[in-house]
Order: C-alpha cells, then structure tokens, then sequence
C-alpha cells in the first residue's frame, strides 16, 4: 500500500506526536509499505488562525500521487486530521487542547471575547466535520477517547502507542535524584516539583527537557533558594536520556489531564516507578497507585510525601519499577501497526 | 461573556414567559447574563451579545423588536410567522406605510398591493386568516447575528427566506415534573379513557375536528371522555349545545392542576394547523409525565420520535384518522404503555434543561460571533491569493470555498 502518515510540525519543536508519527512511517515500511510522512509546519495563534490551519491541510490532495493514487492516509493531530481522503484513518493523539479541556483562564489561549468564543466554537464544529468522516477513529489513550466522546459525540478505539524505541535499562548505580522529563510548559506542572523540592530538603531533582516555561521554573527554584538541589539539564540526547531514567530513583509525571504520555512507560522500562496526580489524565491508564508507582493529591505536599516515601522505602520503589515494566511491554509496534491496518 | 436577556417573564403570561422562566436561571450557573428590564432603551453595560427571544404576540414583543433594531443579536425565534407582531408594530402604531413596506419587503408588489387592501379594509387582516402565507420574517432575520430555533421545520423556513447566518435547532427545555399527589383529580375516579387537550382553544388546535372525532369515537367505546381545559377563542363555540356527553370543560387551571390532568390522562392531544413555526410546551409537559401524544403530521410536531406521538396528517381524512387513531390507542393499553416509557425517556433525555442550556452556551457563543471567525480564516486565504495574483472572485478560489465548508467555515 501507499499510505501517507500525517501530522503537523511546529517548526524547531520535537516531541512525542513527532516521535509516534517517524515512527509509525518506520513500522509500516518494515512492513513493505510505501510511507510518506506529511509534516506541515502548525501555527496556532494569533485568534482564529488555527483554523486557517486547518483550512490548509484540507487544501490538499493527498488522493494521488504522480498519477498513483495514495491508498491510505493516517492522520494524528489537530489539524492535520482536517485532511480529504476517502480512506482516512484517524490516531488521534489529541485535538486542539486550547479549545477544549485546556480552555480556560490557566491554561488556554482564548478568552470570553466574543469573537474568541465562537473560535473555540468554530474549532469544535470542525471537529465533528473532518473527524467525522474518517472511516475509523482510533485515539491514544482513554483520556483522548472520552474526551472526543464528550465534545463530538464521535467513538474512538482505544490504541496506546509504544514508547520511543530506546535501550532503557536500569542501572545499580542509582542517583539520588527524582527525574521530571517532558516539554516545559505550564500544564506540565514541573512547578508543582519544585514546590515539593522546597518542602523537603532531602529532595533532589533533575528536570529534563526545554519549553517556554523554563524561565518561569528557574526562577521559581531561585526563589526557594533550590539552587544545588534542582538540575535544569534542557535537552538532553537519547543516550542521556536512557542514562537519567536508568540512574534516577523514580521519575514525577504530573502534567494536567494528559492525553496519554510516554513518559510513564519510559520510566518503566527503565524499571522506575512514577509519581503522577489523580488530575493527570492519560498517565493514570498506566500508573496504579502502589502497583507500580504512587498517585497523590496535585499538591506540593503530597507529592513531596510521595517522593520522601520512595526515597525511604526502596525495596517497595523496586518492586513498583519491574511492575511497571511488565505493564509497559505489553505495548507493541506490530499491534498498532495491524489493528490501523485493519487486519 | 456578557449577555444581554431579552424576553418576556412571569407574571405576564405566556408560554415563552414560562419558557424563560425555566431557562435563564439554568444559563445564570453557565453564563454572565442578565435579564433587560422591559422597555429598556439600552442593554446592560459591557454587553457582548443580546439573546432576543421573538413571539407573534406584539403586546410581548414589540419592545424586544426595537430593541433588535437597535443592537443586532442573536435571535431565539418561537414562532416563524410573525405577521400579527409586525402588524401590531406597524398598523398598531398607525404606521400604515411600515406595514406596506414589510408586506413589499417579505412579498413584492403583490404583497404591497395586498396591504393597501388591508389598509383601506378593503380586504381581511391577512393576520387573522393567511398569516402563514405572508410570515414577515424579515422584521427580524435581517437584524439576526444568529438564529436559535426549536425545529428543522424553522431551520428550513428561514433558509428559504434567505437567511444565511448561523442556525443552532435546540430542543425546547422540560420543565421538571411537580409533585402533584397532594393535588385534587380533575378528571372522575375509574377506568373510563381520558382524552385531554389543553392550552388555548382555538380553530388552530383543530378543536371542531378534534370534537367530531370524539363523538364519533364515543360510538365504538361510550365510556371514553374528553377533558378540554383552557381558554377558549372566538372562532370555537364551547358550550352545551355544541359539547356532546362525555366532554368535560375546564377553564384556567393552575400549575400544579395542570400536571395532575396531564398525570391523569391516557391521552394528550395537541393538534395544529395551521402552523406558524411554533412548538408546544403543553406537548412537553406530557412527554415529561409520560403521556403519549397524538398530534398533527405538521411542523415541529412532525419531527417527535414515532415513539412517543402518533401523527394525523391534516388533510381530507384528518377526521377519520383521527378517530382510528384515538381508538387504536384507547383500547391497547400496551401501546400506551410503550409510549409513555418512551415519552418519559426521550423527554428526560432529550428535552433536559441542563442539555438545553449547554447548547445554548454552544449557540450563543458561535452566534455572538457572526460570521467574523469564519471572515478571519478568509482573510487570511484572501492575503495569500492576493500575493499570488487572485482576487477572492476568482473561479479557480472556488476549490477554496468549497474546502472551507467542508471544514465548517461557511454555509
């Protein structure tokens, strides 16, 4: 087959929809397919122009190719799952959050300006329109599902995707640092860390990863006077990555209402149990509270607790970590790849 | 966002007073709204949108009307046909010269022609007896951002008139079931069938043909009994000489009697025609208490679930199918049975005030917007065709439009 796999860019930016969609055109060409990946660069802002995005991807004529035509296109994200294609499948890593679970004062992007709520209103219409003709929906976590059942009255199929494939491991020669990894941005809530750094002395943390939060992060752990306790490492290669999940004592993973999150898994093949929050979304499919890692209020607090209870109780943090491990190798390549396929 | 209410409220009495009644304090836990006292030249300050709720009845809704005229808005449309409030705007006022232009506006010359004869009393108030035929929406749809709606049956109407804003169709809000079992029965003790129509009575409600069915009903199943409850006009004669046994007449009830003679009725029945757009609330309390409803084939009446209201189309039959109807129902328990489940059901679920008030957040908030949002995405395509050479008139842009509905931007 000649299948194209679809998502948008944000230029310079790389992250896990980016990951999953390299990826996914990786296993289907393992598979004798032939892939294209359709990236286009995504802009959001100012005011409507998400639409405008959509409105591009839907400009384009993905039916064939030099006169061949292109069998199947699976889409991922807002908005590239606008695109026309009679045989459209639809992984649905999440829709346009701003207009949706992350509307609002906190988080969102949108006001109570007229124009702005007939935006978001706007973006939902479209919603139901280009998801709704796809021939099957599939979305990465629960989370993502029972929110596209909420806001389009649309179903989807739940399919989780396997975390990037890299040589986790575990290392004896475990640190005495809790790792955050991820994007920093506000709904990441690595603040909510810090906070927890501040409240227990014993704590330390490394948090790995860059985003337009950090300025923010670093100043916060300036003013709690963290500096030597609190490691802002950016963005750190593959095989650095690999080492920090292997050395670390357990990985904090508390973003708001997640769609899904690959982080939790990661840690686990690394064999760490995780830290998350009962508001966390998508990761809570995946991390039980004292199976494989600890769920607690979102709290300076209690994840400070949290943290402090695994730091003391190792033999417990252990057997959470190979708990979890057994939970994150049960998802696999070949059984996304058949179940998009439709075999 | 701010918004403005404009509507009739209790004690005026009404059924978009009651309708309002219900619905804005459920918008109050959703939106920043606030009722515009009757009258008001101006909305509160720092309004963002104004919601107009539109009737027939000009002592209502003229106000509301001027307004609209004022400040455009969205608009929740209860009726289509607006003949008798613009006529109460225009003649009422002795502007006979706005009549005419409404007339030529919504119909041509024919329509000005028309209303000289009716200006002169020449021929009928067209209100009185042809209002569907000339509906005067424009009165209203020229000055709306947005339309909210109760049917299909307006959707359409208003397309047809060519009115190319946003539509939202929303269900009309349930009122929640009154207790009723401290209530005295209206209707005798036993198993006797009770048939009831309720509400206005007037030739509009079928009330001659309902009564011609009755009687004929009574001769295949005598102990069968009619309640007609409510006020009744003056083009139907409700007294004993036109009432045959087996008819009760009740005139006003009060709230809690009127759901208790819903309770307690087999039957409701809530015919129409003509129609002008409007949906029942009588109809909705029924479906609440979960009596099944026999209507006719018209309108937003059409467009019931089968399941809970058998439908008699208004034509040369109407009375015989009616009959049949009645008796069918009258002597199948089960079906009755069935459909009162099902009315329950369908009003819990689909007529639910929380429902309805979350889509009327949704329809506010697309149709405060206008068409600015859909005017933003297109100005954006006109910027980059422009720099390539097109003019947004351009055929080959057509693809464009044509992507843009495809995505929701656009009718």
């Amino acid at each position: 087959m000649r299948i194209a796999v679809c998502a948008p860019q944000v230029p310079f930016e790389r992250g896990g929809t980016e990951i999953l969609a390299e990826t996914l055109a990786s296993r289907l060409r393992d598979r004798g397919h032939e892939v294209e990946e359709v990236k286009v660069p995504f802009k959001w802002y100012p005011e409507a122009r998400a639409l405008s995005e959509a409105l591009i991807w839907r400009m384009l004529d993905l039916e064939e190719a030099q006169n061949r035509p292109i069998d199947l296109v699976i889409a991922t994200k807002f908005p590239s799952y606008a695109i026309r294609h009679p045989n459209k499948v639809v992984w649905l890593v999440h829709q346009f959050r701003q207009a949706y679970e992350l509307d609002g004062p906190e988080f969102g992007q949108f006001g109570q300006a007229p124009f702005e709520r007939a935006t978001v209103r706007a973006l939902h219409r479209t919603d139901r329109m280009v998801l709704g003709e796809a021939r099957r929906l599939f979305a990465i976590s629960n989370n993502v599902a029972d929110r596209l059942e909420r806001s389009t009255g649309l179903g989807a199929e739940v399919l989780p995707p396997p975390p990037k494939q890299l040589p986790f491991r575990s290392s004896e020669d475990r640190g005495e640092f809790f790792l955050s990894v991820g994007r920093l941005d506000r709904a990441k809530r690595v603040d909510m860390l810090l906070e927890a750094a501040a409240l227990d002395e014993s704590l330390r943390v490394v948090v790995a990863g860059e985003g337009p939060d950090r300025e923010r992060l670093e100043r916060l752990s300036g003013k709690h006077g963290l500096n030597g306790r609190v490691d802002f490492t950016g963005r750190v290669s593959d095989d650095e990555l690999v080492d920090l999940y292997a050395r670390s004592r357990a990985v904090f993973y508390a973003p708001f209402d997640e769609d899904f999150g690959f982080v939790p898994y990661e840690a686990f093949l690394s064999e760490k149990p995780v830290v998350t929050t009962r508001d966390a979304g998508g990761p809570l499919e995946v991390v039980v509270d004292r199976q494989n890692g600890l769920v607690c209020e979102p709290a300076p607090a209690a994840i400070a607790e949290a943290l402090s209870w695994l730091a003391t109780n190792l033999d417990e943090a252990r057997a959470y970590g190979a708990a979890g491990k057994r939970t994150a190798e049960r998802i696999t390549w070949d059984a996304v790849v058949d179940r998009l396929l439709g075999s | 966002m701010k918004v403005a209410y404009y509507s009739p409220f209790p004690p005026e009495r009404s059924g978009i007073a009651d309708y309002s009644a219900l619905l804005f304090p459920a918008l109050q836990q959703r939106l920043d709204v606030s009722a515009v006292r009757r009258g008001a030249r101006r909305p509160p300050r720092g309004t963002d949108v104004s919601l107009y709720h539109v009737g027939n009845n000009p002592d209502a809704h003229t106000w509301i009307v001027d307004a609209l005229r004022r400040r455009p808005g969205v608009v929740v449309l209860h009726d289509f046909v607006l003949h008798h409030l613009v006529a109460g705007m225009t003649l009422g006022r002795g502007d006979a010269d706005d009549y005419l232009d409404a007339m030529h506006r919504d119909a041509g010359t024919v329509g000005r022609l028309l209303a000289h004869g009716v200006v002169d009393k020449l021929l009928p108030p067209i209100w009185e007896e042809r209002a569907q035929d000339f509906p005067l929406a424009s009165v209203v749809l020229d000055r709306a951002d947005a339309l909210i709606c109760h049917s299909r049956y307006v959707e359409g109407l208003a397309r047809q008139y060519g009115y190319d804003g946003p539509i939202s169709v929303l269900p009309m809000p349930a009122w929640p079931p009154v207790d009723v079992s401290g209530t005295r029965r209206l209707v005798p003790e036993g198993d006797a069938p009770v048939l009831t129509c309720v509400g206005y009575l007037n030739a509009a409600k079928r009330v001659p043909q309902l009564l011609e069915a009755f009687g004929r009903l009574r001769e295949t199943i005598p102990d069968v009994r009619l309640v007609l409850a409510g006020s009744a006009a003056a083009d139907v004669r409700l007294d004993s000489q036109t009432l045959s046994e087996g008819v009760l007449r009740l005139d006003h009830l009060e709230e809690d009697e009127l759901w208790r003679l819903l309770a307690d009725s087999d039957v409701c029945v809530s015919l129409r025609w003509p129609t002008m757009g409007e949906t029942s609330g009588m109809a909705i309390r029924a479906l609440t208490v979960g009596t099944p409803l026999v209507v006719s084939d018209v309108g937003w009446f059409s467009e019931l679930p089968d399941a809970v209201a058998v439908k008699v189309p208004v034509d040369e039959l109407e009375v015989e199918t009616l009959v049949a109807t009645l008796e069918r129902l009258v002597s199948d328990a089960a079906l009755r049975a069935r459909m009162s489940a099902a009315a329950a059901d369908y009003a819990r679920q689909e007529h639910d005030l929380d429902r309805v008030a979350d889509l009327y957040v949704v329809a506010l908030e697309e149709g405060a917007g206008g068409t600015s949002v859909q005017d933003a995405v297109l100005h954006d395509v006109a910027t980059a065709a422009g720099e390539v050479g097109f003019d947004m008139n351009d055929p080959v842009l057509g693809d464009v439009a044509d992507r843009a509905r495809e995505v929701g931007l656009g009718n």
